[in-house]
């Protein structure tokens, strides 16, 4: 079967997560054509072909299954043998039930591709020509201990992404929805999902955070499937929301003190993770104090959505920082398949190539 | 409602706690009374909790029931500093580990008349002192870790025993040998002997020990473990640490015993084997709630612990932990502490920056 029979597959199996157009600029993109597997192409006067890898190790995170969703297409993009660590059950996390549903998903010609384990698989974890793995800084740690000096590890750690209001005192209503979907969408649990709104100092805080929590609590009374709440993560939200009341940080609630959503305004402008599930901290920050402010996350910063225009001296201060991506409220959950994961080019870091020279 | 007494005043502090002693169990009204007056006294004077109560909209004179208490996460009190008399200095500072999230949190105490008082009677009336036993702590001394409250009660309670206590553990050193020498001697008086650590190091004792024959304490004898590991031993369940612990003393399950106490409060429940269910001291209280709804969760059910610490004086008297416990008809259940630990993967949280930081800044323990 081709590169190009398996893009068909796949596109056809979850049109919504893949789409056909943008898997094929993600093969035109990474590998210069899509018969690169199949043939032998020109390139910069010589004949290349793409290698696929026999055996990718995909070690998934507990957090998100969409991660996971992408690091499988791509080995069957490739049609590679995919091994897949899946993430141990949790009460407070669907992503091992989500990638299983979505293997079961696919076409049987893709499906015969994938095998899961629940446990790391040491014989297969060595035998893998790449080993790409998300998860924790710790967890990535060790298991690059257990990998051969000439296998490709390729390792999603920890990032974390931000919101950053241009004009906050101008948001339009549509702006404060584009937000809060990035903030609801996933829960908030993926690297993508902004931790923090970040807003120049002099902002009116009062008003926004009314037309952010009526944005988020507008947006959260549309998600027909609301996320769980299951007593570790009801503890984590109350007790965030009860520690900034305590502060005396202004905290915007829904009606009901239900827990979907939370915002707190804390005015230390200096980054600390969220508990995630719908809370978001609101931060001012001038831009002389923006490096400072992100200094213990810098180099993990993976997105900044943006509201509004980003004006050059705060990109040049973000991109100090390491941000890999910059795009439009609303849009942070959803990168294009060409998306540069941690910088990098995701699918084309998985082949190999094999050039062939003409005759002299 | 009449205006709350100064607790600052130390007569006030010496009344409070004679009426604490003479608390009865049953007594509703009497409970009532003294909860409402100590909620008053941390209202006026305590301005975090003030403004917590105030977001759950409670007052002293908006407050329904006991049941109704805001309660301060335990998480605050490495935030803020709760204490109770602004204008005066607190003589004693205790300290938590810090292991869950790298920066300790602080009780402050005006001073320890009240803590000294009634953590010897909460163990004397759960009947850990029964039959006199001579007393072994496991931990550094009062003198050598002077912001620890456990080390704190172990000397209220070395100074009020009947026989002779001793510490084990000085400048990070736990003084094993002697310590077994000693407890060989002793039991040859057939006196009951009472062995107290954290579990940690307790762990550390059956490591040291594990080639050396157990030993026999004589009838009435007992072990009182608390705390958890905090990263500083090997971890084991809790029914293996009895099991091995009734090995190596020769102890029945009943007689191992566990204290579940904490920096932030000033009470303390006892529970006595590997299923045994905690009971408090009539002068506090535990919930087992729903954080969800903040209400107490039904019998059989399971919820996160939340203490009325009426001996608390200096702080807040009601504090939220994130102890996991079952409801039962009588006490409670402790199934451990939840896990602030979620699935976050390639999401950074508050563990994942201070791991390193906190790994380090436990050192190891050393055995002579």
């Amino acid at each position: 079967m081709t590169l190009q029979q398996r893009l068909d597959l796949l596109a056809r199996a979850h049109p919504r997560l893949f789409p056909r157009a943008e898997l094929l600029r993600l093969v035109h993109s990474q590998l210069g054509h899509v018969d690169a597997l199949d043939t032998w192409i020109r390139r910069d006067g010589i004949s290349v072909r793409a290698r696929t890898p026999r055996l990718i190790y995909h070690v998934c995170a507990g957090n998100l299954a969409v991660s996971a969703f992408t690091s499988l297409a791509h080995g069957l993009l490739l049609g590679a043998r995919n091994v897949v660590k899946l993430p141990s059950e949790r009460e407070d996390s669907t992503a091992r039930r989500e990638i299983l549903a979505f293997i079961r998903s696919l076409p049987v010609p893709l499906r015969k591709l994938v095998e899961t384990h629940s446990t790391l698989d040491e014989a297969l974890f060595r035998e893998a020509d790449v080993i790409v793995a998300f998860g924790s800084d710790a967890t990535l740690a060790q298991l690059r201990t257990r990998t051969r000096p000439d296998q490709k590890f390729i390792a999603h750690g920890h990032a974390v992404s931000l919101l950053w209001i241009a004009e906050p005192d101008r948001l339009t209503s549509r702006q404060a929805r584009a937000c809060a979907t990035d903030v609801l969408t996933y829960d908030q649990l993926g690297c993508l999902s902004p931790q923090a709104i970040y807003v120049p100092p002099g902002t009116a805080i009062a008003m926004l955070g009314d037309k952010l929590a009526r944005a988020l609590e507008s947006h959260w009374k549309q998600i027909r499937l609301k996320p769980a709440r299951p007593l570790s993560v009801a503890a984590r939200i109350t007790e965030v929301r009860d520690v900034a009341h305590a502060l005396g940080h202004r905290v915007w609630l829904p009606s009901g003190r239900h827990l979907g959503w939370t915002i707190i305004h804390d005015p230390n402008p200096f980054f600390t993770p969220s508990p995630l599930h719908g809370v978001i901290y609101l931060r001012q920050v001038s831009l002389a104090r923006l490096p400072h402010a992100l200094a213990s996350v810098a180099e993990r910063v993976s997105t900044v959505g943006i509201a509004g225009r980003l004006s050059l001296p705060w990109e040049k201060a973000f991109l100090s920082l390491g941000v890999s991506r910059f795009c439009a409220a609303g849009r942070m959950q959803f990168p294009p398949l060409t998306w540069h994961h941690d910088g990098r080019p995701t699918l084309a870091d998985l082949v190999t190539w094999i050039d062939r020279e003409s005759s002299p | 409602m009449p205006a709350p007494r100064n607790f600052a005043q130390p007569a006030a502090r010496r009344a409070w706690t004679r009426e604490l002693l003479g608390l009865d169990l049953r007594d509703e009204t009497k409970w009532d009374a003294l909860t409402r007056e100590l909620f008053a006294w941390q209202f006026a004077h305590v301005p975090a909790y003030r403004r917590l109560c105030a977001a759950h909209g409670i007052t002293p004179q908006r407050f329904p029931s006991w049941r109704d208490l805001p309660a301060v996460p335990q998480q605050l009190f490495k935030r803020e500093k709760l204490f109770s008399h602004k204008s005066l200095r607190p003589s004693v500072t205790y300290e938590t580990s810090g292991t869950t999230t790298g920066e300790p949190g602080r009780q402050y105490l005006l001073d320890t008349s009240v803590y000294r008082i009634l953590s010897v009677e909460g163990a004397q009336r759960a009947g850990f002192f029964q039959g006199a036993p001579r007393l072994h702590f496991l931990v550094p001394s009062p003198a050598d870790a002077p912001h620890s409250s456990l080390s704190a009660m172990f000397g209220f309670w070395q100074k009020a025993a009947k026989q002779p206590a001793s510490f084990w553990m000085h400048q990070n050193r736990f003084e094993l040998s002697a310590f077994r020498r000693t407890l060989l001697e002793q039991i040859k008086t057939h006196r009951p002997i009472a062995i107290c650590g954290t579990a940690f190091s307790f762990v550390h004792l059956l490591d040291a020990w594990a080639e050396l024959p157990p030993l026999r304490l004589p009838r009435g004898s007992r072990a009182l473990e608390t705390g958890g590991f905090k990263g500083r031993s090997r971890e084991i369940s809790k029914p293996e640490l009895y099991a091995q612990l009734g090995r190596l003393f020769s102890l029945p399950d009943r007689d191992i015993w566990n204290e579940y106490g904490m920096s932030e409060l000033s009470s303390q429940a006892y529970a006595r084997g590997t299923r045994g269910l905690h009971e408090v001291p009539p002068w506090a209280r535990v919930l087992v709630c729903d954080p969800a709804t903040g209400r107490e969760v039904c019998l059989g059910q399971r919820g996160l612990v939340r203490w009325i610490d009426l001996a608390n004086i200096d702080s807040v008297l009601a504090l939220q932990t994130l102890d996991l416990a079952e409801r039962t008809p009588r006490g409670f259940r402790l199934i451990g502490r939840l896990s602030r630990t979620e699935p976050r993967g390639c999401s950074l949280g508050i563990e994942d920056m201070i791991t390193a930081e906190t790994r380090e800044s436990a050192p190891p323990l050393q055995i002579a």
